[in-house]
C-alpha cells in the first residue's frame, strides 16, 4: 500500500511516517504543501531552522535525509488544489492519503488517492461533525475521542469509517488540554488504521450523517461552561 | 465500550445543567447592564414608540414564553405581520396562531441560493410570516441552513470587518433564536452568543436595522433565562 501524508510541515510530516514505516506492505511518502500565504520554502526553511533548537534535531533530520535519499518527499510548489499539483499526485499512484494538513480537500485532491484520504477526527462520528466537536461532546455530557475516516468533500461527511476509540477527558483541565490530548493520538490512530485497512476481514463502518449534527466554533461562553466542567 | 450506550449515557447531568444556568445567567446579566452600547441612543429613538417596551424587556427582568409546543404542528398561520408577529414573540407577548394540517411546499434552499440578496429576504419573510414556524420540524433543514450561513459565511465576513447584508444576518439571527426557544437547540443559541461577543466596532453596521437588531437582542435575552436546555434532538 503506498500511503502519502499530506503535511503542511515538515515535521509532521516526519513524525507521521516514523508511526507507520514499519506497517508490513505499506511504504510511506512525505508529500509537502503550503497551506498558507507565505512561501513554502521561507516557512519550511524557518522550521528546520526551529528544529535546531530541539533536542531532537539529530533524529529529525536523519529521518528526514534518509527520506529525500530514498524518493520518499515530495514538495507541492503550487496549491494542493492547483490542476498542476493534482496531476502530479496522480503520477504519484498512492493509494491513502494521510491528512496532516490545515486544508479542506476538494473532491478532485481526494479521488488522486485511490482509496481515499484518512482524517483523524477529533469527535465521535457520526454524531459530532463539523467544529470544536470535542468541546460540544463534553457541554452535551457525551464520550470524547477520534474517529478515523475517508473524507469527503463535505464536512465530516464521509461515508466510510476505519476505526473510531473513545478518549476520556479524565485529568484535562480545560479544553486545551483536551485537544492536546485528543491530536496527540492520531498518529498512533492512523498507523491503527492502516493496518486495520490491510487485513483481509476488514470491513467499513458506515458514516450515517443522519445520525448526527453539525457543530460549529464554541462561543466563548459555552467554552468557559466546558472548562468548568471539565475542572470539576 | 458499545456505540449507542457511550452516547446515550449522561454525565454529571446536574453539573453540566448548573454550571449552563450560571453562565447564562452571568451572560443575561452583562446584556442587562451593557445593551445600550449595542443599541445606541439613536437607534432607540428611531424605534418610535417602540423603544420603551424594548428598554423594558433588555433592562429588566424579562417575561419568558414558552413556545414549544408549536412544534407539534404541522403549520401555523397567524393574522399579524411577519414584522407584528416578531416584535410580539421578541417582547414575549401572546401571538394569535391557528394550526392547520398542511404546510406549504417545501422551500428550495437551492432555489433560494440562486435569488438576489433583496429576493432573499423577501422569500424567508413571506415563508415565516408567522415566525415560530421555523421551529416545526420539517423546518430543520431550512433551519440547518441559516445556521451554517451564520456560522460559517457570516461569521467571517462580519468577523473580518468586510460589509454584509445586515439585514439578512439579523433576520436569521432572530429565527435562529427563535428556532432554539422552540428546539432547545443549544447550538443556536450559541449561534447569538458568538454573534454577540463579536467586537463592539463591528456592531455599528448591524445598527443600519434597528428593529431586527433589538428584536434579536430581546430574543437572545429570553433565551438566557431559558432554564431547561437539552441535548440537540436528532431530526
Amino acid at each position: 500500500m503506498q500511503v502519502a501524508v499530506i503535511a503542511g510541515s515538515i515535521s509532521a510530516g516526519i513524525r507521521i511516517a516514523k508511526e507507520i514505516e514499519h506497517i508490513p506492505g505499506v511504504d510511506v511518502s512525505v508529500v509537502l504543501c503550503n497551506v498558507g500565504m507565505r512561501s513554502p520554502l521561507l516557512r519550511w526553511s524557518r522550521e528546520l531552522l526551529l528544529a535546531l533548537g530541539s533536542l531532537k534535531w539529530g533524529t529529525f533530520t536523519a529521518k528526514l535525509c534518509s527520506y529525500v535519499r530514498r524518493g520518499r518527499v515530495f514538495i507541492l510548489r503550487r496549491p494542493l488544489e492547483d490542476p498542476t499539483s493534482i496531476q502530479y499526485l496522480r503520477s504519484l499512484q498512492f493509494d491513502v492519503g494521510l491528512h496532516a494538513a490545515n486544508v479542506i480537500y476538494r473532491e478532485a485532491t481526494i479521488s488522486a488517492f485511490r482509496m481515499g484520504i484518512l482524517n483523524a477526527h477529533i469527535g465521535i462520528l457520526p454524531k459530532y461533525r463539523g467544529r470544536s466537536v470535542a468541546q460540544w461532546s463534553i457541554l452535551q455530557g457525551d464520550p470524547t475521542g477520534v474517529t478515523v475516516f475517508f473524507i469527503d468533500s463535505g464536512i465530516d461527511t464521509g461515508g466510510r469509517i476505519v476505526l473510531r476509540e473513545f478518549i476520556p477527558s479524565k485529568g484535562c483541565n480545560d479544553v486545551e488540554a483536551l485537544r492536546n490530548r485528543l491530536f496527540s493520538c492520531a498518529d498512533r490512530l492512523y498507523r491503527q488504521a492502516l493496518e486495520a485497512l490491510g487485513r483481509p476481514e476488514f470491513q467499513f463502518e458506515r458514516n450515517n450523517i443522519s445520525a448526527g449534527k453539525r457543530y460549529y466554533v464554541m462561543s466563548k461562553m459555552l467554552t468557559g461552561v466546558v472548562n468548568e466542567i471539565l475542572s470539576n | 465500550m458499545d456505540l449507542g450506550i457511550a452516547l446515550s449515557r449522561p454525565v454529571r447531568l446536574d453539573c453540566r445543567q448548573d454550571i449552563l444556568l450560571e453562565a447564562s445567567l452571568r451572560r443575561r446579566a452583562e446584556l442587562r447592564r451593557s445593551w445600550k452600547g449595542f443599541v445606541s441612543a439613536k437607534t432607540l429613538e428611531n424605534l418610535g414608540s417602540l423603544a420603551p417596551e424594548i428598554e423594558s424587556s433588555l433592562s429588566e427582568q424579562n417575561a419568558v414564553r414558552d413556545w414549544r409546543p408549536v412544534a407539534t404542528f404541522a403549520w401555523i398561520h397567524c393574522d399579524a405581520s411577519f414584522s407584528d408577529c416578531l416584535r410580539l414573540i421578541a417582547l414575549a407577548a401572546n401571538v394569535e396562531y391557528r394550526p392547520v394540517d398542511v404546510r406549504p411546499a417545501g422551500f428550495s434552499l437551492e432555489d433560494l441560493k440562486k435569488r438576489s440578496l433583496a429576493d432573499r429576504l423577501t422569500a424567508l419573510c413571506a415563508r415565516y410570516r408567522c415566525p415560530l414556524n421555523i421551529g416545526i420540524p420539517s423546518e430543520s433543514d431550512v433551519a440547518e441552513e441559516l445556521l451554517r450561513q451564520l456560522m460559517v459565511l457570516d461569521r467571517t465576513t462580519l468577523g473580518g470587518g468586510a460589509e454584509c447584508d445586515v439585514d439578512m444576518v439579523l433576520l436569521k439571527l432572530n429565527l435562529v433564536g427563535i428556532r432554539a426557544m422552540i428546539t432547545r437547540d443549544l447550538r443556536m443559541l450559541d449561534a447569538l452568543n458568538y454573534f454577540y461577543e463579536l467586537p463592539r466596532r463591528l456592531w455599528t453596521s448591524l445598527r443600519a436595522n434597528p428593529r431586527l437588531l433589538v428584536f434579536w437582542l430581546c430574543i437572545y435575552a429570553q433565551l438566557l433565562r431559558t432554564p431547561d436546555w437539552q441535548q440537540c434532538r436528532l431530526p
